[in-house]
């Protein structure tokens, strides 16, 4: 019967309800006058009428069974039967909801996280339309740039793709005049920026086209916590003056407190957006192709456009922009643009990590399934005489089966409803697991989809694991009804087999859930080996930075030599303060693990520009002490010294990579290179040459698992820079020392805020335990998964045993030893355990290139990692079956025949 | 009392009915008199079993039923095989004669 039918039929219940008495009155009626003709009395005419009918309600029940009504009834009528079978037995419900629960819970907790990071649109209108624009050279394999005003104007102007296009700016500034100098983070856009998102204040205006100014505009908006921060959230805060960078600004508007901005900050959230024309001071005048300093641009390309579309536009629009500027666009540049969805480019490459957990939570799932799958057919041995006897009094098969999965439906709903509880119970401190770096995790809440998601899952879960026991099940007790209807023997072979082949595959997905967790723990393992060039014991850092007021005489700092002084008269003091053995300044760029660095192109004296690739390399500015303080040895030539001012010889340093890759097998010492390129050697904008003095060892700046980046290293003295990075070396724990730091900082000049900071044990430790984040999950999954496949196979292995005590009883009756009756066992165990791992071999083979680009100095096909694993598993799985197999050994001949 | 002498055979009864509808329409009470006038008393079709197998053989579209008027002018459910029904009576049919030859050479063999 369709089910179309069936509701059709719950149409018409009323109406069938009635046609079916009618009916059966009319039968009734019929007979009665026949058998008045025939000459019985009315009375009795009329009893024997109904009589023929037995009991007409059960008749009716019948009747009505072909219809929905009855549908639904049996529905009832088999949860009725499940709740009391399951309520009968409260240990396998404990142990089988327990297990669904956790399964189903950990899933619906990732799916949550992966609902709202990855699949939940982003909180603007038209979402799909914002994309980040990213600036590549294509040449040097080197990404995201930066990108010059004009290429900005062009894009907005005369690229055809974006209906409005956005400048993003992340940085930080000094606040001060509050009662004492703080660090805030804020973001330089275009006067377009919220008008492009589509995003409105809670308070105030935000500012629009109408505001654009060639410099900041002064007006700004800032974000609700650091309203609630700074200003107590004062409804009277529009108009209020705040000094950054020790200009004042005005705060026009506030914005609510869901609105975060869609990409990525230099730190945390910003607390204010102020707007630009980035072509007057502070930016660099004048305004020209060649500088690349915006970071970034955020657009909304124009509606109807596909992103591919909008890409192969640009393409062209590069094109011609290079032809039209060939100098600033030499084609051994290949400077290209690239556009990302800013909903991806937001997550990163954090894309994976989530489907990787996402995958490991489904095996976790699958595995709990397999695993009370086999608990139920093993169940269905004892309930062979209920069954026996459902058959006899006429239950079909199907009714069978329907009874039996409605059970295994009712255990996965209410795990389902557990897990669910669960997790909203847990929410928040789930959540502090996960990485920092993970965005958007406001966003996490329980919403519909969340919940149709653990709806859905249950109902496979509980069809999955049912279904297959349940046919078994039906089939077996068919036939055992046939044949004897008791309850001696054990379960048929073909049930026995079935069960075998759900150990195996429980072996190969703990297999492949394990290779996972090992392949990432060897990652890891070379992670803490590598040697970061720095010794990171008792270094404390902590950032400085000198104001860049919009208007240079706002700018006490604004010559060379008075920044040069006051960082040098901020080491004098640092280096005098007790538990300070040795004390070092660079500009922000030096500071290793911080945020990402930049590499920017440079020219070697006498080699031709025109080569396959630009050379670019990172560059950072330090002390001559820098590279003493963090005990960097020096390779070759010297350190910088105090003399290497802005008097004297402009000199820089270079790292192992840069001298590897371009002066192989020679010494870099006394080559010439300068910064930044110019196809015209003759132009009058050029850089310095700067001459190597030294070599030294490599710095691992961006991370352990980047590979090494080349680096260039300039004198500070001779490049005074505004960012500043304090480096202390300490003789013990450095304790509180950051506050003693901060004391003679703001002795020297009470407006420099000092922030960040951090010991740099304390940063790599930070580091790696994000890194650690997925490894913690996958082994702990994978973990559940070695235990479950092992209560699995010593499950099976035990119940075999203990059907085959006759046959163990007669072999050692007959004079078998008891080695043989473990070669028995163990041959049938190892071919288990051989067979599932073998899958498991092949799973993790097609599976865990997935795991790439986590991995990191391990192949995702690691051989020894694939054996030593795989032994492992084989080691504990057989251990499981082995019990059970001597068990069966101690078997005392006599009483195994006697139990026959 | 009447005692039913022999109770249709379970899985008969569907090829009873469909061949007493072959005949023309016919309601409930009808085809219950027809199979046991036919077999003289030897098969009798229980009510209780009747009306679920109509509504079975409705469900499966074999038969249609509509309201009419009977001989008597009594109002009754009239059953019509359908062209479904009747190709289904013709399985049936082979079926039966299949069984019941099988079912006599094995008699035959015996003795």
């Amino acid at each position: 019967m369709s089910l179309l039918s069936r509701f059709k039929g719950l149409l018409r219940i009323n109406r069938l309800e009635r046609e079916l008495d009618d009916e059966l009155r009319s039968h009734i009626e019929m007979r009665t006058q026949d058998n008045l003709a025939s000459g019985m009395s009315p009375d009795e005419a009329r009893y024997d009428a109904r009589r023929r009918f037995g009991n007409s309600t059960l008749m009716k029940e019948d009747t009505r069974a072909m219809d929905i009504i009855g549908w639904i009834e049996t529905i009832g009528q088999n949860l009725r039967y499940a709740a009391r079978m399951l309520r009968r037995s409260p240990g396998f419900t404990l142990v089988a909801v327990l297990t669904l629960a956790l399964g189903i819970g950990a899933n619906v907790a990732i799916f949550t996280v992966v609902h709202a990071v990855l699949l939940q649109p982003l909180p603007f209108p038209h979402p799909e339309q914002l994309v980040r624009v990213y600036d590549d050279i294509r040449t040097s394999n080197t990404h995201d740039v930066g990108m010059s005003v004009p290429e900005l104007w062009d894009l907005r102007d005369h690229s055809g793709v974006f209906q409005d296009i956005s400048v993003l700016f992340p940085a930080d500034a000094n606040l001060t005049g509050g009662d004492h100098p703080e660090r805030i983070e804020f973001l330089g856009t275009s006067p377009n920026y919220f008008t492009l998102l589509g995003a409105r204040p809670q308070l105030g205006r935000v500012f629009t086209a109408a505001d654009a100014q060639p410099g900041f505009t002064l007006g700004v908006v800032i974000s609700d916590a650091f309203w609630h921060r700074t200003f107590g959230a004062d409804p009277q805060v529009l108009g209020r003056k705040i000094r950054v960078d020790n200009d004042l600004y005005g705060i026009v508007g506030v914005m609510p407190p869901g609105f975060r901005h869609p990409g990525r900050t230099l730190g945390g959230d910003v607390d204010m957006w102020a707007a630009a024309g980035y072509s007057a001071a502070p930016f660099p005048t004048p305004v020209i192709r060649a500088a690349r300093f915006l970071p970034g641009a955020m657009g909304r390309l124009k509606p109807g456009l596909t992103l591919a579309q909008a890409q192969a536009q640009l393409d062209s629009f590069v094109a011609q922009l290079a032809r039209q500027f060939p100098d600033e666009y030499p084609a051994a540049a290949g400077w290209s643009l690239r556009l990302v969805p800013t909903q991806e480019d937001i997550v990163g490459n954090l894309r994976t990590e989530l489907f990787v957990l996402f995958a490991a939570v489904a095996f976790v799932l699958l595995i709990a399934c397999v695993n009370l799958a086999n608990l139920l057919l093993a169940r269905s041995a004892s309930r062979r005489r209920e069954i026996a006897i459902r058959l006899a009094v006429g239950a079909g098969r199907s009714r069978l089966v329907a009874q039996l999965l409605t059970e295994s439906l009712l255990l996965a709903t209410i795990s389902g409803a557990a897990a669910l509880f669960t997790v909203i119970w847990l929410k928040s401190s789930l959540l502090r697991f996960a990485p920092a770096g993970l965005p958007r995790l406001n966003e996490v809440t329980l919403n519909p989809a969340v919940l149709l998601f653990a709806f859905c899952i249950s109902i496979l879960t509980g069809v999955f694991f049912g279904l297959a026991p349940a046919l078994q099940t039906a089939r077996a007790g068919q036939i055992i009804a046939l044949r004897e209807g008791s309850q001696s023997s054990g379960a048929s072979k073909h049930q026995l087999k079935f069960s075998r082949f759900l150990v195996a595959s429980e072996i190969a997905l703990s297999l492949v859930l394990l290779i996972g967790a090992g392949l990432l723990l060897r990652s890891f393992w070379h992670l803490l080996e590598v040697r970061p060039g720095f010794e990171p014991h008792h270094l404390v850092t902590t950032k400085i930075w000198l104001a860049v007021p919009n208007d240079p005489l706002e700018d006490p700092y604004r010559l060379p030599e008075k920044r040069a002084a006051f960082h040098q008269e901020i080491l004098r003091r640092v280096s005098a303060l007790p538990g300070v053995e040795q004390a070092a300044i660079g500009n922000a760029a030096s500071l290793p693990m911080d945020a990402r660095h930049f590499q920017l192109p440079f020219a070697i004296e006498n080699r031709a520009l025109d080569s396959e690739s630009t050379p670019a390399a990172e560059i950072a500015s330090v002390a001559p002490a820098y590279f003493s303080v963090l005990k960097t040895p020096l390779i070759s030539g010297r350190f910088f010294a105090d003399s290497d001012d802005t008097k004297g010889q402009q000199v820089a340093l270079i790292d192992e990579t840069l001298a590897r890759r371009y002066w192989p097998g020679s010494d870099a010492v006394g080559q010439r290179l300068r910064l930044g390129i110019r196809r015209n050697q003759a132009s009058a904008s050029q850089s310095p040459w700067l001459t190597i003095v030294g070599v030294v060892a490599n710095i691992k700046s961006d991370g352990f698992d980047a590979a090494s980046a080349p680096h260039i290293y300039r004198p500070l003295y001779q490049v005074p820079t505004y960012d500043g990075v304090v480096y202390v070396r300490t003789a013990s724990d450095p304790g509180s020392l950051g506050e003693a730091v901060r004391a003679e900082v703001q002795r020297v000049d009470p407006t420099i805020p000092v922030f960040s900071v951090r010991a740099m044990d304390f940063v790599l430790a930070t580091y790696l335990a994000e890194r650690r984040f997925a490894l913690n999950l996958i082994a702990v999954f994978a973990t559940v998964a070695l235990l479950l496949a092992s209560i699995g196979i010593y499950g099976v292995m035990a119940y075999t045993f203990s059907r085959r005590t006759n046959e163990i009883g007669i072999r050692i009756a007959m004079g078998a030893q008891r080695t043989d009756i473990l070669k028995i066992a163990f041959a049938e165990g190892a071919f288990l355990v051989g067979s599932g791992v073998l899958a498991g071999l092949l799973g993790s083979l097609a599976l865990t290139r997935f795991l790439r680009s986590m991995l990191f100095d391990v192949k995702p096909s690691d051989p020894a990692t694939f054996a030593s694993i795989a032994g492992l598993l084989a080691a504990v799985t057989l251990f499981a079956c082995f019990i059970p197999a001597r068990r069966a050994t101690r078997v005392d001949p006599l009483n195994a025949l006697r139990h026959e | 009392m009447l005692k039913p002498k022999s109770d249709v055979l379970q899985g008969t009864l569907a090829l009873l009915i469909l061949k007493t509808l072959a005949r023309g329409e016919m309601h409930g009470y009808g085809i219950t008199l027809h199979i046991q006038r036919v077999s003289s008393d030897v098969l009798r079709v229980e009510e209780g079993s009747l009306y679920p197998a109509l509504h079975r053989m409705e469900q499966d579209g074999w038969i249609s039923a509509e309201w009419g008027m009977s001989e008597n002018n009594r109002r009754a459910r009239y059953y019509r095989l359908t062209a479904t029904g009747r190709k289904q009576l013709a399985e049936e049919e082979k079926n039966w004669a299949r069984l019941t030859e099988a079912v006599a050479s094995v008699l035959q063999f015996a003795r």
